[in-house]
């Protein structure tokens, strides 16, 4: 089964990504911020990364870039939640490493479509 | 005898350094491949395992990627790569 | 959908963190705190009730906030520059944005009139930023939230006939080492194409070099893949969204006008692979007209980009109140969410034990079992672990004061709004931890003594500065744990209470004698008598229809007190003081013509067996008590409740001298006293009706259930009457 690690300082987003994704047969582990899902990664690894930008302690740009320096990840499919079509912020999460990204609000739907795209 | 080497069940762009460097101490000699665990292939392990037949038919050697995985079978039409790996010929024997 | 509705529950319970984060933010820099981070959890706070609201297609409350938002965004860019009266701006819109949520949160949308005068404030400061003011842009096109204007790239391209038509494409794709780089795959774009119609793949390897110089980690395969298909151009797009700049993309229509005129030929291949093989790194390959080519859209000018937000030290909020049983997730290893059902269970189970354990005590003790005996230290350990349970188990469901606290400043600003006072809110021990069923019922007295305080503690800014004060007044809410209670004090540094008028006013309204001689305190603490009012003409503030005398009693039925002390020129403070749970009491139990009573033991000061010579007798049924310099009324609990007839004799009996806050001192008469023992609270409201006099009920030890005494009330009820005869109140001599 698909690990998919949601990072989100939002208790609701948490909640959103849980169940759209509970909904599309993934394993769901869940961090608070990016420092938080650092220390999540390390225990217990993951297939897929959902890491929103805006987050206290390491944002979602930092906490790319930092799963990214980690070899184990090179490969690893992180997808940002983004709210609104922000190209900025698009470029930007993807010079950090990020792979693609799930505008909000999303679909549960539209959700498992953007993880499918990125992860085999 | 051809020696064989076991492929990784992820080929992906973790792996491509690892499988050329594997390929590499095979240089020379005939080499089957055993792709019956892969789950993934990606389009740059791709790209190592084209070159790798491409050399080893020049020096004369067999290369052959034999058992595969439905995963590995699959990726390799979906990239139209089945000729360039050498699939085609004995596409019936594959494993399923 | 169940679980949709319960994540909403926990929207709005986040909304309200974070609508207090926002604001307690906001204050912090209006106080003047210039941290940098304030003003990224600011934003933050903002742009997270945006994303759950939009979650939640509450459209209102998220055009409200996506206006908020962009305008934080630019002050955090450092677009706007953060002057006082911007500060004090966007508390008024945080004000706004939580009436929004309220208003969703009954299903509604927030007022439109002041939303629109709202939105127009702060657009006129998004405007007029540094930036060069845009042009007034059609709502679709507002800027974000990092100001800039998003323009919709794809639509831009010419008109194509529309409707579900059949067509073929070619689409040719060489994806560049960033795509791998990336984690995209090559195989991946492939299999999305083909969920779109059949299609047919062409591998070109013409770029791929010799094994040897193979470096595995650059691109070189490119794939063509004729696509047969009804979707519309931009499905096939959306296969390359995440690609875009990282693989150079052709899609070409075939056997109809291709999508960007100039029918040369179809691509060359060979020529898109040479191209891109040299501009590998330089993302745009040099083609022409004929290919659409996406990597252009990527490289356009770079835009300003915010700073990466620094590190921040904001606490993740927790919630025990949260609907959501754990379910094997990991949200926060600090933390686990339980139903607050099973906690409020949990605690009627350990209360449940607490009775039994003190109903095993009696039984053993009964049976002739020493204290010191096995027996007798077993149960001394039971009794000690069982207090420790219930301890461990009324901390799970304490929480900080925070969250009421919170709430508070928009109150005061309401209030200084309404009475043209300057008022600047001050709080203190906001982490201060109670448990829940206080939380629950300290906002309301907080919310009356913070009106109180600035209605009529404080002064006009005229009359401060003919004080010789700064115009702004302070008043200062905080929270304490003292003596195993908890202490909430309101102080403003206002005129203070005018005891002349207040004792005038207590004298014209017959609430004490004419010549009653009072101390000061006791005449602060006049205004709490029923019916009394300091203002002259009932202000719209304080004089919502509920006096002081109404918050007393509703702090009395929490088992609390509230006082007030003053010193005039200098201001007042209320003291309000409740216990720090409502589910367990330490108590005193006590025997009155054979029923069991429980006295609360915080009201108690000390008990007396009083001599026969210090008891005198005033009239046909009152009577006080000397007891040292001063008289104490006695108050016969039996007669009072009316379950007795005729008196007990203080002489023959036990006196608990207690302290009520309506009259000072009293002394409570009992046949005899049981001693001291913690009690589980049984609510008599919600198991029977409320009695006057009477606070609650328990379960004893042998089973029996005993009333626990409202103090204040049942000395309440024994004053009124003698305090409004003519004779001198006597109630607390010196």
């Amino acid at each position: 089964m698909i690990k998919v690690l949601t990072v989100d300082d939002s208790r609701t987003m948490r909640d959103m990504l849980r169940l759209a994704l509970a909904g599309g047969g993934f394993t769901v582990i869940q961090a608070v911020d990016g420092e938080h899902g650092l220390e999540v990664l390390n225990e217990s690894g993951a297939d897929v990364i959902i890491t929103d930008i805006n987050m206290p302690k390491l944002d979602g740009f930092g906490f790319i870039e930092r799963v990214r320096e980690d070899a184990a990840y090179r490969a690893t499919p992180i997808l940002v939640l983004t709210t609104e079509s922000d190209p900025a912020k698009k470029v930007r999460a993807r010079e950090a490493g990020a792979t693609g990204w799930i505008v909000k609000p999303f679909h549960p739907e539209k959700l498992l479509d953007v993880i499918r795209k990125v992860a085999a | 005898m051809a020696s064989t080497l076991c492929l990784d069940p992820v080929l992906d762009l973790k792996a491509a350094q690892p499988l050329k460097a594997a390929l590499t101490e095979h240089r020379g000699a005939s080499v089957q491949l055993d792709a019956s665990n892969v789950e993934r292939l990606g389009g740059l392990c791709l790209q190592v395992l084209v070159a790798a037949r491409r050399a080893w038919s020049e020096e004369g050697h067999d290369l052959t990627i034999e058992p595969r995985s439905a995963a590995f079978s699959a990726a390799a039409a979906l990239f139209a790569a089945e000729d360039h790996l050498g699939l085609k010929v004995d596409k019936d024997g594959a494993v399923p | 959908m169940d679980e949709l509705e319960e994540i909403k529950i926990t929207f709005f319970q986040e909304c309200d963190e974070l609508l207090g984060d926002l604001e307690s933010g906001l204050l912090s820099i209006d106080a003047g705190d210039t941290e940098p981070e304030l003003v990224n959890a600011v934003f933050r706070a903002v742009h997270s009730v945006k994303g759950g609201a939009g979650a939640f297609g509450l459209e209102a409350l998220v055009r409200f906030a996506h206006v908020f938002e962009t305008l934080l965004d630019n002050i955090r860019g450092g677009k706007t520059a953060l002057r006082p009266d911007l500060v004090k701006l966007l508390l008024r819109a945080a004000d706004v944005l939580a009436d929004h949520v309220a208003a969703a949160k009954l299903g509604g949308e927030g007022d439109a009139a002041s939303t629109t005068a709202m939105v127009e404030e702060l657009e006129t400061w998004i405007s007029g930023g540094p930036a060069p003011s845009p042009p007034a842009l059609p709502a679709d096109l507002q800027p974000n939230e990092d100001g800039i204007v998003f323009k919709p790239v794809t639509l831009t391209l010419p008109e194509v006939d529309e409707g579900p038509r059949e067509e073929v494409w070619t689409i040719t794709f060489q994806p560049m080492d960033e795509l791998y780089a990336k984690a995209n795959e090559a195989g991946l774009l492939i299999r999305e194409i083909e969920r779109l119609g059949k299609i047919d793949v062409e591998l070109l390897d013409d770029a791929l070099p010799i094994f040897d110089n193979l470096d595995p980690e650059t691109a070189h395969f490119a794939w063509k893949v004729r696509l047969r298909t009804d979707v519309p151009e931009e499905k096939i797009r959306e296969v390359f969204e995440f690609v875009e700049g990282h693989c150079s993309t052709t899609i070409v229509r075939e056997a109809s006008p291709p999508v960007l005129v100039e029918a040369d030929a179809g691509p060359d291949i060979a020529a898109i692979i040479a191209a891109a093989q040299a501009a590998n790194m330089e993302a745009e390959p040099a083609f022409t007209p004929l290919k659409v080519d996406v990597a252009a859209v990527e490289s356009q000018p770079p835009v300003a980009l915010a700073p990466a937000a620094p590190v921040a030290q904001v606490a993740q909020p927790t919630s025990p109140r949260s609907p959501q049983p754990p379910q094997g997730e990991k949200v926060n290893q600090a933390t686990i969410r339980v139903d607050p059902e099973r906690i409020d269970k949990l605690i009627d189970l350990v209360g449940e034990l607490v009775i039994n354990q003190a109903m095993l005590a009696q039984r053993v003790a009964g049976h002739g079992f020493a204290a010191s005996s096995d027996v007798g230290r077993g149960l001394d350990e039971l009794e000690q672990l069982t207090r420790d349970i219930q301890d461990s188990v009324m901390a799970i469901r304490a929480q900080p004061v925070k969250s009421v606290f919170q709430r508070m400043p928009r109150l005061v600003r309401e209030i200084a709004g309404q009475t043209g006072k300057q008022v600047r809110l001050v709080t203190d021990g906001e982490n201060t931890e109670v448990d829940k069923t206080v939380i629950e019922r300290i906002s309301e007295p907080i919310t009356h003594m913070l009106r109180n305080a600035i209605d009529h503690g404080l002064e006009t800014p005229e009359e401060r500065v003919a004080a010789g004060k700064p115009t702004e007044g302070t008043v200062r809410l905080a929270a304490l744990h003292r003596g195993g209670r908890i202490v909430i004090e309101v102080g403003d540094d206002g005129k203070g209470i005018n005891r002349p008028r207040v004792r005038q006013i207590a004298i014209d309204r017959g609430l004490i004698a004419a010549d009653a001689q009072l101390t000061d305190e006791e005449v602060d603490n006049l205004i709490f008598l029923p019916g009394f009012s300091t203002a002259s003409t009932v202000s719209d503030i304080s004089g919502r229809g509920v006096g002081m005398d109404v918050v007393r009693k509703s702090v009395q039925g929490l088992g609390g007190r509230i006082s007030i002390s003053s010193r005039p020129g200098f201001g007042s403070t209320f003291t309000l003081s409740l216990p720090l749970t409502l589910a367990v009491l330490d108590g005193m139990v006590i025997d009155v013509a054979g029923q069991t009573l429980v006295v609360p033991l915080t009201a108690i000061v000390e008990s007396l067996r009083p001599a026969a010579a210090e008891v005198k007798k005033l009239g046909a049924q009152g009577g006080v008590l000397a007891v040292r310099d001063a008289y104490v009324p006695l108050v016969d609990i039996g007669r009072v409740l009316g379950f007795q007839t005729t008196e007990i004799d203080p002489a023959e009996g036990v006196v608990l001298l207690v302290d009520s806050e309506v009259g000072g001192r009293a002394a409570l008469v009992a046949d005899s006293i049981h001693g001291q023992r913690q009690v589980v609270i049984k609510s008599l409201e919600s198991n029977y009706q409320q009695v006057p006099g009477i606070a609650a009920a328990t379960i004893l030890g042998d089973g029996r259930v005993a009333l626990i005494l409202d103090v204040d009330a049942l000395v309440a009820m024994r004053k009124r009457e003698p305090l409004r005869m003519p004779e001198p109140s006597i109630q607390a001599a010196e």
